[in-house]
């Protein structure tokens, strides 16, 4: 593995919510287009660890190298490095009180200052591809969880990360709407995007991610390419975890 | 005479006297939440900030004057500041200012430590996966409170604000005890002249009514508004 592909390096990262410790010394890392998926039991530390990575949830221990830069180092703009990297949640969270083009250019606009004007173009385009172009002034609260799902995705995009973090993206959907948010993950893939994906979707983590991470106790169990995860699992607990799940 | 008649003459009498209490009671509410609301704001800032001295300072004023009647605290300024050399000043042309003045401090200051705990928990009644989106994005923790949060809070805030309002016009009776001529006060004075408190005392509740309840009608109208609109 050269090292000049790695995104993303973390190094014996801990975290414990006061006396309980949820993520142990994991060591792991992420190349460039590569596409993770990270499944497991749930209270395995699975959402805890995707929190750490653009540090919504502050490691205890260990450390996080972004391109090179120590996202748990004190002196660096986190403002800054958050910008490169996109983060989906389980919860949609579109901004309650913009419609959707405002949700859509408001970061672009007034972070990275790009003109109105090209940021709405530039939305529509996005929107046009999630099939969703005729939802610009809608508010969040008028779509269903699919739709808002794709256009939280596409709000990620708008600041072209380097790296998209999806936490459980189609868990709180109806099992309908999970497909369409799928299909736009799966053209992300397709198109390059360096993706970490937390999900119950094992299809996609089979399909889809290249590798596949299972994280169980707050430790990296088992992490292989996909197909051999799936089709030859070795630790008992993922044994056990595949014939419930599959 | 029956007891209808009696009111009746009462209020054909005093309604001057009574007129003049809703007005000052008014007044009084008014300044006191207005100026209750800035001090509330302020109070709410701090109590959030992440300079410990100053949250814990606005904890304690808040604590402090939830938990001690609004009785203890009027009389406070009003007769206990004086004694320190803390006096209001008497502007010639308002009658009473002094007593006033020492009615709306008591009032706002009371006002403010419910105000700062209605905005706070207007706040934190914000879903907080707004709060991590807009921070996930790369917006800075100001940008993400102006942009999306307080946009939001605000609909939990006004209407609470509102029910306030109805709450400082009723609590405002008890500054008829240091001699401000509102509502209660009035009462007062024409149950002094009348000895009719039976009468009297149902016009005055009536009065307090009317006001609460078309104060009330009125937040409950922009609440519905804001509800329509985003």
């Amino acid at each position: 593995m050269a090292d000049n592909d790695v995104l993303l390096q973390v190094n014996h990262l801990s975290k414990s919510f006061g006396k309980l410790s949820v993520l142990s010394d994991i060591s792991t890392s992420f190349k460039k287009n590569e596409v993770v998926s990270i499944i497991g039991p749930s209270g395995g530390g699975k959402s805890t660890f995707l929190r750490c990575l653009n540090l919504l949830e502050t490691p205890t221990a260990g450390e996080i190298l972004f391109d090179g830069v120590n996202l748990c180092s004190p002196k660096v703009n986190l403002n800054v490095q958050r910008q490169r990297i996109g983060m989906v949640f389980q919860s949609f969270n579109l901004f309650n009180n913009m419609n959707i083009m405002r949700n859509l250019t408001e970061a672009p606009v007034s972070i990275k200052k790009m003109p109105k004007e090209e940021a709405e173009e530039k939305a529509v385009a996005l929107l046009k591809r999630v099939g969703l172009e005729d939802k610009v002034s809608a508010y969040p609260s008028q779509l269903s969880g699919g739709q808002k799902q794709r256009i939280a995705i596409v709000r990620s995009l708008m600041m072209e990360p380097e790296l998209m973090l999806f936490d459980e993206p189609t868990s709180a959907l109806d099992p309908e709407m999970i497909g369409e948010v799928l299909d736009v993950m799966k053209d992300l893939a397709q198109s390059g995007m360096t993706m970490i994906v937390v999900t119950h979707e094992m299809r996609f983590a089979r399909n889809v991610s290249g590798r596949t991470i299972f994280l169980a106790g707050g430790r990296i169990e088992e992490d292989k390419p996909s197909h051999e995860l799936f089709d030859n699992p070795e630790s008992p607990r993922l044994v056990s975890f595949l014939e419930k799940v599959l | 005479m029956g007891f209808l008649e009696v009111v009746v003459i009462l209020v054909e009498k005093y309604h001057k006297f009574f007129l003049e209490g809703c007005k000052n009671t008014l007044i009084l509410a008014l300044f006191s939440v207005l100026i209750g609301t800035l001090g509330g704001t302020l109070l709410s800032l701090c109590r959030m900030s992440k300079f410990k001295p100053l949250k814990y300072i606005a904890v304690a004023i808040v604590e402090f004057v939830r938990g001690t009647p609004l009785m203890v605290q009027l009389m406070f300024i009003f007769y206990g500041l004086p004694m320190i050399g803390v006096t209001f000043p008497d502007i010639s042309f308002i009658p009473n200012f002094s007593r006033f003045m020492a009615g709306v401090v008591a009032m706002s200051l009371n006002s403010s430590a419910y105000v700062s705990e209605i905005i706070r928990s207007g706040i934190q009644a914000v879903d907080p996966g707004q709060m991590e989106a807009a921070r996930s994005i790369g917006f800075t923790y100001g940008e993400s409170m102006r942009k999306v949060i307080l946009p939001q809070a605000v609909k939990n805030i006004l209407p609470a604000l509102g029910n306030e309002f109805v709450t400082v016009i009723k609590e405002s009776s008890i500054v008829s005890v240091i001699g401000i001529a509102d509502l209660m006060f009035r009462t007062n004075d024409v149950i002094a002249v009348t000895y009719r408190s039976l009468q009297a005392l149902l016009i005055a509740a009536l009065l307090y009514f009317v006001m609460t309840f078309i104060t009330g009608r009125l937040v409950s109208l922009a609440e519905r508004k804001m509800k329509n609109g985003r």
